[in-house]
């Protein structure tokens, strides 16, 4: 049996501590130990992207990131998108597109938003189908996603910086 | 999932020197990368393990040997091997014919195999089984014609056939399997294919 | 002066009712991550179960060693079959009427089949666990091709049933026979073929495949030892089935079993099988008294649970020169794995097959399908396909397409020569099945006119004069839906009824409660605005509950696209009646007669006198005081058990322009053109949503899905390295289109419709591969359409030199 390892690091702003085998996965962290069950396991071959986080300003599956490799990291989960009460504009653009149906994709989905209009604040519809092709998604057929992120990128543009 | 593969490598001693280190199991095993012979169960039956490693990740195989026919005149060994993985989760088999032809450089090692995977390592393994093996081979003649070399410079060492006493085997060059070793030398061998030079 | 008709549609908006758009109630968790799924779940003392499964597809169990797993610290427990035994639970019936092995005994039969459950503190220490068992095999011989499974000396796989003669579906010929079935009139049939001018045969392949949603089949069962209580979080598309099975096999009272479904990430058929890890996460919960959570992993999904197809047909049409089918013979043989799990009625033990007369009305008709053991795991009802409707309809959308090339006649026209006229609805096909309503000459007309059919075809000439392949492929296809009339379909004897409780509160709110269990099908929306139409409430302050069996009426749950046929169907006579108890308060409010009253969207008024009015609101508060009739009971409550007379038929037509690159295969799906006709819609959002859902899942069946194994019956295609699910970048564009042909025996006129995408989808993709090659002689190509094998019939064809 390894022996326990302390890390800690901040998740949705708050810092936070756990004691944690070398060989344990990110997700299990979050979802097990620190009660964030948004992100979601899909499969094993960090395929589905399901459980999409985003660390240190960058998009990562977190069922393939030690959580000792996370010391000092900067964690933000689809829990911490919402602020004071207020969704965020691609939390508002899923409902509003109808670009969710059972919902398991959609954490890891708009996180990975998150990222894309962080990073490209005008996509073209062929790079927000390039930039999400890291998440899979049953129900919908991304249509929809495809109109939400853009949705909300129209919304973000517009506000006073 | 069944792989077949024939290969001829050539040993630098007369094909009797050869025969005889052929016939010593244990000695043989003791070529092959990765791999041990536990124990004895009779001189026909063996129980042994190989062990394959990637990086962090250890698959070890656990199984029985039996040499099915011993053919002097012809100088060649049938060997059948089976086994699953320590975790429950592959299983494999094998049945290789051996034998030792003369040449005119000293003799030939000639190998005809059928490998047959089950579970996660045909599954995932199955696109670079044949690499694999190849490889795995690649290694097995090194190492047994270095062993035939050293025994052929003093050749009152030889050992004799069926008796191979439990003593451990004349240091391998390479004593297990890493599978990063073996990746780069299958793309090695492939990069070379295509520009046409045949791997041996 | 107000225009009475705008106020009324104001009101009428005001509901969010039937034929709205709103938006989802459903998604103001989701979107924040505080979905309740089954992983989810954390209960105290809970522990983790992991399964030993085996490497070998046919095998004897020499031994089971325990003894190295249970000192891994964590391990609390590990079970075998012998473990089961004493409770009688290392078998257990399935819902297709045969048994399946709960955890091995004494032999395997499919590769990863269960054998050993570790117990242990996490899923971490369970892992470790589960590697440690050391169990010992004999191998078998392996028999993974159906065709050989009834020959003379074919291994035999089922010794446990080895001196059955029949397994639930009538007399078997051989140890690896399940059933053979038929329907239809075979003589007439033949006779038809026998004087028919033209006939066309070909051998037509669905191809193993697996629904693969997002997530995977799990469950927390909990056994309170102090109270007898056994409570079970799972992944349950129908968790009122479970229910009563759990206590046909447990022995304990239904009463005191609850199963909860909470949220589900995506069925699509994959859950609702029980499978062996929900009863050995039970077994080790009342054997350890804590509560026990298995989550399957994704290898683990794809490789043993509930696949879709594997049906090996021939598809045979007997027509006059200018295309009019005379008749039709469907045949296939269905590869069902090492046990017969397959949902079906008692009556049907190959699905709905028999719908393979598809939108044609044929004169004389035939089918039969056989089913044999393999192999391979358990299933074939699954994936969207209403029971065994996707083969169906693929068999009859592709051979029509085959007779149309045979006699040079266009796919659309001769569609149009052998459809069902509107006219003749109802109309009962040649199998039995009686399609309540349907217009399907209008649906390909407005389908043909939208793409400008003509045009593509001349487009499609011009292409092949300069040696360039476009297809176009046509699928107008009749769904069977809505399972269904107790008198016909059953699930291991019970009825496919379904139920609607309601509660009308005081204040004018409500909550209803149903048998059906969505998956993202969004019922929290659609049923809500199926009641807020006939009661005359806000949609917004009706809550929808589904899953918990302590609480919801019984139903027969979500799969086969039934819950609008029967669930919406129950909702609409509950609420109905309730309107009909508030008809009868408003007139005692009001001190007129029943009869004087007339309903305007949310309220009565009274005939001839507009200012007496009674709203709904009102009389929710009023019904709970006592100022009601004499003799009447307070409150607004309901319950309605709704047995459908009939199925329900949607239908479509759907077109795909495909253009091939001649050297490398890549097949682009340039367009995509679906109509749909569902009758009443409830939803036009939700509908849209659901076809663009279930095309991308017949996308990825028809151009790259497949479950191969090896002669070893090795799972070649088991974890999502292989597994072909089309992302962003692959999954085309799709244009949504309707009509509407209501139901005639529906009480709101609707049928279902999520399913119609993936079984009119597939059949589309395949026509439209096809005919790019249509020019060149080719009438059929074996799905999936990946690349390399569509490359591979240019190669063929030598369409690659240059």
């Amino acid at each position: 049996m390894a022996i326990p390892q302390n890390v800690t690091f901040t998740l949705n702003g708050k810092p936070v501590q756990v004691a944690v085998e070398p060989r344990e996965l990110l997700i299990h962290t979050l979802r097990e130990r620190l009660r964030h069950t948004g992100p979601h396991i899909g499969c094993e071959t960090s395929h589905c992207g399901a459980c999409t986080v985003d660390i240190d300003a960058m998009s990562v599956k977190s069922c393939t990131v030690l959580t000792v490799q996370c010391q000092g990291a900067n964690v933000l989960t689809i829990e911490g998108l919402e602020r004071d009460g207020h969704l965020h504009a691609l939390q508002e653009a899923f409902t509003q597109e109808h670009a969710l149906q059972c919902g398991y994709c959609t954490p890891g989905m708009i996180t990975r938003a998150y990222r894309l209009l962080q990073e490209n604040p005008h996509p073209t519809e062929q790079e927000i189908r390039y930039w999400m092709a890291g998440n899979l998604c049953r129900c919908t057929g991304y249509q929809n996603i495809v109109k939400a992120v853009q949705s909300a990128a129209e919304k973000l543009a517009a506000q006073p910086a | 999932m069944k792989v077949q593969l024939e290969r001829t490598f050539a040993m630098p001693a007369a094909a009797d020197v050869v025969w005889r280190m052929l016939q010593d199991v244990e000695a043989v095993a003791s070529c092959m990368p990765g791999a041990k012979i536990t124990e004895r169960v009779d001189e026909r039956h063996f129980k042994g393990t190989v062990s394959v490693r990637v990086g962090p990740a250890t698959m070890a195989f656990r199984g029985d040997i039996e040499v099915k026919d011993l053919d002097v005149a012809a100088r060649s060994l049938h060997l059948l091997g089976k086994g699953t993985d320590s975790t429950g989760t592959s299983g494999a088999s094998m049945d290789l014919v051996a034998s030792v032809q003369s040449s005119d450089t000293g003799s030939n090692l000639v190998g005809k195999s059928e490998v047959a995977m089950s579970g996660k390592a045909a599954a995932f393994g199955g696109r670079v089984m044949n690499s694999v093996a190849d490889q795995v081979l690649k290694q097995f003649a090194a190492n047994f014609a270095a062993r035939v070399a050293a025994v052929a410079a003093a050749p009152t060492e030889s050992p004799a056939p069926h008796q191979a006493p439990n003593r451990p085997a004349a240091a391998a060059p390479s004593g297990s399997l890493n599978g990063l070793a073996l990746l780069w030398a299958i793309i090695k061998d492939w990069l070379r294919s295509l520009f046409g030079k045949k791997a041996t | 002066m107000p225009d009475t008709n705008v106020i009324a549609r104001e009101r009428e908006d005001k509901l969010q009712g039937m034929g709205c758009s709103r938006k989802r109630k459903e998604d103001a968790r989701f979107i924040r991550g505080r979905g309740s799924y089954v992983d989810d779940i954390q209960l105290p003392g809970m522990l983790f179960g992991a399964m030993v499964r085996s490497p070998y597809a046919h095998a004897r169990i020499k031994s089971i060693n325990k003894a190295k797993a249970l000192t891994v610290p964590g391990v609390v427990a590990v079970l075998v079959a012998d473990d089961l035994k004493p409770v009688n639970l290392a078998w257990m019936p399935t819902l297709g009427g045969d048994v399946q092995a709960v955890l091995a005994d004494k032999k395997v039969c499919f590769q990863y089949q269960e054998v050993a459950f570790v117990v242990a503190s996490d899923r971490y220490a369970a892992a470790d666990g589960a590697e440690a068992v050391e169990v010992e095999y004999e191998e078998l011989p392996v028999l993974v091709d159906p065709r050989r499974a009834m020959d003379r000396d074919a291994p035999i796989i089922r010794e446990d049933i080895a001196d059955k003669k029949e397994v639930g579906h009538g007399p078997r010929t051989h140890p690896n026979h399940i059933f053979t079935w038929e329907a239809g009139d075979k003589a007439g049939t033949d006779a038809a073929f026998a004087g028919a001018p033209v006939t066309v045969r070909q051998e037509i392949l669905n191809p193993r495949v697996h629904p693969c949603p997002l997530e995977t089949c799990g469950c927390v069962a909990s056994f309170d030892k102090p109270t007898g209580q056994l409570t079970v979080y799972m992944t349950a598309q129908a968790p009122h089935l479970v229910r009563t099975v759990s206590s046909l096999l447990s022995g304990i009272a239904e009463s005191k079993i609850r199963i909860v479904s909470g949220d589900i990430g995506g069925g699509f058929g994959n859950k609702v099988a029980v499978y062996p890890g929900y009863v050995v996460a039970i077994v080790a919960s009342i054997v350890t008294g804590v509560p026990i959570k298995w989550i399957e992993s994704r290898i683990e999904n794809l490789s043993t649970t509930a696949f879709a197809r594997d049906y090996h047909c021939v598809g045979e049409l007997a027509a006059d020169r200018d295309g009019r089918i005379r008749a039709l013979r469907f045949t296939a043989l269905g590869d069902y794995g090492a046990f017969n799990a397959h949902v079906s009625a008692t009556k049907f033990p190959a699905g709905l097959f028999s719908i393979c007369t598809g939108s044609y009305d044929i004169p004389k008709a035939y089918c039969k399908v056989d089913a044999v053991y393999t192999n391979k795991a358990p299933g074939g009802v699954a994936y969207r396909c209403s029971l065994r409707v996707t083969e169906a309809i693929y068999l009859i959308e592709r051979m029509i397409d085959v007779l149309a090339q045979n006699i040079g006649v266009d796919k659309a026209e001769i569609r149009r020569r052998n459809f069902v006229k509107a006219e003749q609805f109802p109309y009962t096909t040649a199998l039995g099945w009686t399609l309540d309503s349907g217009n399907y000459h209008a649906a390909l007309d407005k389908v043909l006119k939208a793409v400008d059919y003509e045009g593509l075809r001349r487009e499609q000439a011009q292409k092949r004069a300069r040696g360039e392949l476009m297809g176009i492929g046509i699928s107008t296809f009749t769904e069977i839906v809505g399972a269904g009339p107790t008198k016909a379909c059953d699930i291991l004897g019970i009825g496919l009824f379904d139920s609607c409780e309601i509660r009308v509160h005081p204040t004018g709110s409500v909550i209803a409660r149903l048998g059906t269990m969505s998956q993202g099908q969004g019922h929290a929306t659609t049923y809500a605005q199926i009641i807020a139409t006939e009661l005359g409430l806000p949609s917004e302050d009706i809550q929808i509950e589904e899953g918990d069996t302590d609480k919801a009426p019984y139903g027969a749950g979500t799969w086969g696209s039934r819950s609008t046929p029967v669930g919406g169907a129950a909702a609409a006579r509950a609420a109905r009646k309730i309107k009909e108890k508030a008809r009868k308060i408003a007139a005692h409010l009001l001190e007129v007669g029943e009869g004087d009253l007339e309903w305007d969207v949310d309220r009565f008024t009274v005939k001839g006198n507009p200012s007496e009015v009674k709203t709904m609101k009102e009389i929710c508060m009023a019904s709970h005081t006592g100022n009601i009739p004499a003799g009447m009971e307070q409150g607004l409550n309901s319950v309605e058990y709704y047995d459908p007379p009939n199925l329900t038929f949607p239908f479509g037509a759907y077109l795909c322009v495909v253009d091939i690159d001649r050297f490398t295969g890549e097949t682009k799906i340039r367009r995509f053109y679906a109509l749909d006709d569902c009758g009443t819609r409830i939803n036009p959002m939700i509908i849209e949503g659901q076809i663009h859902g279930g095309l991308t899942e017949a996308f990825a069946v028809a151009m790259g899905q497949a479950i191969p194994f090896d002669e070893n019956g090795n799972h070649l295609g088991n974890s999502l390295l292989d597994y072909f699910l089309p992302t962003s970048v692959e999954a085309p564009h799709w244009e949504t289109d309707f009509t509407v042909t209501p139901s005639p025996h529906h009480p709101i006129g609707a049928k279902g419709v999520a399913e119609s995408p993936h079984v009119g989808g597939i059949p589309c993709f395949s026509n439209a591969v096809a005919d790019a090659f249509a020019h060149l002689g080719v009438t059929h190509m074996e799905m999936p359409h990946t690349s390399y094998r569509v490359w591979q019939q240019c190669n063929a064809l030598g369409l690659n030199k240059r």
